[in-house]
């Protein structure tokens, strides 16, 4: 069963935060492995299996961006995954060489000073928004390959994000 | 993860980092990246006479992609340009030491440097 079946929602990226939450506590509570001291190990294993799935259901269904690349998985594109078949869709020469620049940016933006990296930051962060936006809007429209791509360059973003807050950090 | 000594040597000081001239005709330039992980490779080649004189690059990713496009540079120093098109990921991913979870490292120096010349022989009208 998926993360959705799992928690009793429906597949789908929009989301009730407090329906999610109620799901989860209710069936974590009830698969808690303390209820089952006195049962058969054979039940004692099937509520650890459970109460394993259902964090695992709710730590990537609470997030959006996890949520998102999970209904892509659902609809056969795994962002995860190298492979060229079924794995997350190459991105093209441009974007490509466009993240090697901007790479490059952040070590010029080392040498000007911490302003701007910081501008530099927060254009990155609102293209992330952006980003997953438009995965949404895709996943909404049933084009799960247009959403995988969409999180892909978020990925690509997303680390281009990391190696700025490092450079902040330094 | 533990890396193995020779990836520990090209992290640490890394052959030929930097940029060749994108524009000049006898540069190729191989730009990709590993979609999982967001890790971004760019290697160059200068070729004169069908022998690569120089190459460089520059990889923003782990220590062993760092470490796979800085050997390839030193490989395919000296090499033609046929000869270093043969390079394969499996050769890199011996010559390091590479553990399973990291030959996509390997899979992204060899199809950077395949890049590289595929883009020097269109400036030259080649396939």
């Amino acid at each position: 069963m998926d993360h959705f079946g799992l928690l009793g929602l429906p597949r789908q990226y929009a989301i009730d935060r407090d329906a999610l939450e109620r799901a989860y506590l209710e069936r974590a509570q009830a698969a808690h492995p303390d209820r089952f001291v006195g049962a058969s190990s054979a039940e004692q294993r099937s509520a650890m299996e459970r109460s394993a799935s259902l964090n695992e259901g709710y730590r990537v269904l609470r997030d959006p961006v996890r949520r998102a690349e999970y209904l892509c998985r659902l609809a056969g594109i795994d962002v995860d995954s190298s492979e060229p078949e079924g794995g997350a869709p190459a991105m093209g020469q441009a974007f490509l060489m466009e993240m090697i620049e901007r790479r490059e940016a952040v070590e010029d933006a080392r040498r000007e000073g911490p302003s701007a990296l910081d501008e530099l930051r927060d254009g990155v962060e609102g293209e992330l928004d952006d980003a997953l936006d438009r995965a949404v809007s895709a996943l909404q429209q049933g084009d799960s390959r247009r959403a995988a791509e969409a999180l892909v360059e978020r990925r690509y973003l997303q680390r281009l994000l990391d190696e700025l807050d490092d450079e902040v950090e330094r | 993860m533990a890396y193995s000594d020779k990836v520990i040597d090209h992290y640490e000081n890394p052959r030929n980092v930097g940029s060749l001239d994108k524009g000049d005709e006898s540069v190729g330039t191989g730009v990709v990246g590993a979609p999982a992980c967001g890790d971004v490779m760019k290697l160059q080649i200068k070729v004169e006479g069908g022998v690569i004189t120089d190459a460089k690059f520059k990889t923003y990713g782990c220590g062993s992609a760092i470490a796979s496009s800085s050997l390839v540079t030193e490989w395919v120093k000296g090499m033609k340009i046929e000869d270093a098109m043969e390079i394969k990921n499996s050769q890199i991913a011996e010559e390091l030491s590479l553990p399973p979870v990291k030959i996509h490292c390997s899979v992204l120096a060899e199809d950077a440097i395949k890049a590289a010349i595929v883009d020097y022989q269109k400036k030259h009208g080649g396939a």
